[in-house]
């Protein structure tokens, strides 16, 4: 195992050198969209590609999974149109309620958010950032382009390996050789095609990265967001893994990763805001509290979704990024929800006093209090715990389980 | 980009299915035999045609897919007319009187729930619980389907079609001479994956069910679409005269 690894580190150390760059980065400004609104593919595999996906949006456009919210939906929409520069009827937007941190884009224009994305954007421009470069992939015909490198090199691969076995073959029949060469020989092409297939999609990736950033700059966001975006997962993950007690490893460090090292994303983007910003006089917004306006009414509901996922590493350092612009009732309520589902020695404590601190703003949600309750009436202070559980009966008079908190008050 | 996860199907049933060319008919325990009363809805065919690339790829191709998808439909109609029992075949992906949703999530779960049934079921390896019975349902979304449509049954039927490529078929060609020094290199072309399912719209369960996979047969061609259709349908006609 160590022995190919090294292998493949050595293969793509080499392919560096021969290029002449450790690493080349895609100048933002050689880019400019390769389709118009309006745009119908008109070759046989694009035109059978978009009706494939014309059935995935359908059943996306009726999955329940997808977070039907108009005024959502709208807020996004108008982030797509203002960094499109234009109204964009050839791209749509779902939001997908999903805690984890993705946006893809289908080759027809149609581009999925998750909800755990929305969870971990801090303002507008860091969402700009993402959609741009989602466009970035429609503009630049990527998945197409991505599928006809496969199907080109899948075919090589079938003759290299078709041919391997005829010469070996040959060479069995003929010498009384084990023709084992031909197919090593074959096996070592294959390979290199294989990571080269990897290496396409990380180059793509590079170019949507850079054609995201440009239009960024062109729509008044600030540049910086884009390579905030990836400090803030790096220090996520780094969270999560310190819990776990796992060493933080990029995945996407690998030779077979679709998309490039983060830290490299990071870099990169970093390098080109600053070399955009300083090239632009105009006046740049992370429109901070646009975002907050828009968020805040789902806060609740994104939280609930991330908590969930029991990654209480991840969580609290969501929670406590969220918390520098202050703590409040909802944020303290799902920090004693975290603590509580992580369970370990003195988490009860933990949470009890997370829920009691909640109660103590007046944005507390209802669970909040009822949380509250109950670990008073744990810890035996029974009149304080019976006051917190009527809290939550007179704020949620028709909760579902009004009937076994009442039963509980009443013992 | 989404994966397409057919190629992984295609693969997974050339290794299941291989040389079955045989329709089978399966239907579950306590099958009422339908009467010329119920009211039947054929549902919009699930149909797509593919090119088998040089490296193994399935590439769909619209036109063909189009042209399929008619030819299925009249195939289906063509049944009707002969048999002549109340039933409707609904050309477009609307239903009247369905909510859109219910209707593209039934034909994703049929197309899901049919794929298990040939995998449990007709594969080599049956799985335990599945032997001797029949216990397949698409739950309450189809009972729903049925209270909105007012329908007692509900014919599903997809299929899945697919054809060599140029350098596919040369690749072919070059591996089957391969033979001829020893080492056999061979290539599959296309071929054709086919299932329908009878579902009671009161219980969701699937109350009958067939299948056809074959290396052979044509969907694009009217004749090609006739012989699919009535190796998948033609023994239901039998079950309506009497029990399997």
């Amino acid at each position: 195992m160590k022995t190919r690894r090294q292998f493949i580190l050595g293969a793509g150390g080499c392919a560096a050198c021969m290029s002449g760059l450790a690493h080349s980065r895609v100048l933002s400004t050689d880019l400019y969209p390769l389709v118009d609104v309006g745009y119908e593919p008109l070759d046989a595999d694009e035109r059978g590609m978009w009706q494939a996906m014309q059935q995935i949006e359908e059943t996306i456009q009726a999955s329940p999974q997808r977070l039907n919210n108009p005024e959502l939906e709208a807020y996004t929409g108008g982030i797509m149109e203002q960094i499109i520069g234009r109204e964009t009827p050839d791209l749509r937007l779902y939001l997908i309620r999903s805690a984890l941190f993705n946006a893809s884009m289908f080759p027809t224009g149609m581009m999925v958010v998750n909800t755990g994305l929305l969870a971990r954007v801090r303002n507008e421009a860091q969402l700009a950032a993402v959609i741009g470069h989602e466009a970035g992939h429609y503009y630049r015909k990527h998945s197409i382009e991505r599928y006809r490198s496969l199907r080109t090199r899948t075919a090589a691969m079938n003759w290299f390996s078709t041919a391997a076995s005829v010469g070996a073959g040959v060479e069995s029949m003929s010498n009384y050789g084990s023709g084992s060469n031909w197919i090593y020989a074959a096996s070592m092409i294959n390979t290199a095609v294989t990571m080269s297939v990897f290496q396409f999609s990380r180059n793509q990736e590079e170019e949507a990265d850079a054609y995201g950033i440009s239009l960024m700059a062109r729509s008044g966001y600030s540049l910086d967001a884009a390579s905030k975006i990836w400090a803030q997962l790096i220090e996520e993950r780094k969270a999560s893994a310190a819990e776990r007690n796992n060493r933080y490893s990029d995945r996407s460090k690998s030779a077979l990763s679709t998309h490039p090292p983060t830290e490299d994303r990071m870099k990169d983007l970093a390098d080109t805001a600053r070399y955009l910003a300083g090239k632009s006089d105009q006046p740049a917004s992370d429109r901070r509290a646009e975002w907050l306006a828009a968020i805040t009414p789902h806060r609740a509901m994104l939280l609930d979704e991330q908590i969930r996922l029991n990654d209480p590493g991840a969580s609290l350092y969501l929670l406590q990024s969220l918390a520098q612009d202050g703590w409040n009732g909802l944020l303290r309520y799902n920090e004693g929800e975290v603590y509580r589902l992580r369970g370990e020695t003195g988490d009860r404590e933990k949470a009890a006093g997370a829920y009691a601190a909640a109660t103590a703003f007046p944005d507390a949600p209802a669970d909040a209090w009822r949380a509250h309750g109950y670990a008073l009436l744990k810890a035996g202070k029974v009149e304080d715990g019976r006051y917190a559980l009527n809290h939550y009966l007179e704020m949620n008079p028709d909760a579902k389980d009004a009937g076994v908190v009442r039963f509980t008050m009443a013992q | 980009m989404v994966k397409r996860d057919m190629p992984m199907l295609a693969i997974l049933l050339l290794l299941v299915l291989a040389g079955c060319a045989v329709p089978q008919q399966q239907t579950s325990l306590g099958f009422v035999p339908i009467t010329g009363r119920d009211k039947i809805i054929v549902m919009r065919p699930d149909i797509a045609v593919d090119i088998l690339t040089t490296g193994g790829m399935l590439e769909r191709r619209e036109d063909w897919t189009i042209t399929a998808r008619e030819n299925v439909i009249a195939s289906l109609v063509a049944i009707q007319a002969r048999r002549g029992a109340a039933r409707r075949i609904t050309i477009t992906r609307t239903a009247p009187a369905a909510d859109d949703a219910i209707l593209t999530e039934l034909n994703k779960l049929h197309e899901v729930v049919g794929q298990s049934v040939m995998l449990h079921k007709f594969s080599p390896s049956v799985l335990p619980t599945k032997q001797g019975v029949f216990d397949w349902t698409l739950g309450e979304l189809a009972v729903k389907y049925g209270q909105q449509t007012g329908h007692d049954y509900a014919l599903f039927l997809y299929a899945r079609d697919s054809f060599s490529s140029g350098g596919r078929l040369a690749l072919q060609a070059v591996g089957f001479l391969s033979c001829a020094v020893g080492v056999c290199a061979t290539q599959s072309g296309g071929s054709q994956t086919a299932f329908a399912s009878l579902v009671d719209l009161k219980t969701g369960e699937l109350v009958w069910f067939n299948y056809v996979y074959s290396n052979e047969g044509d969907i694009r061609t009217q004749e090609g679409a006739d012989v699919l259709v009535s190796r998948l349908l033609d023994t239901m006609s039998e079950d309506e005269g009497g029990r399997t």
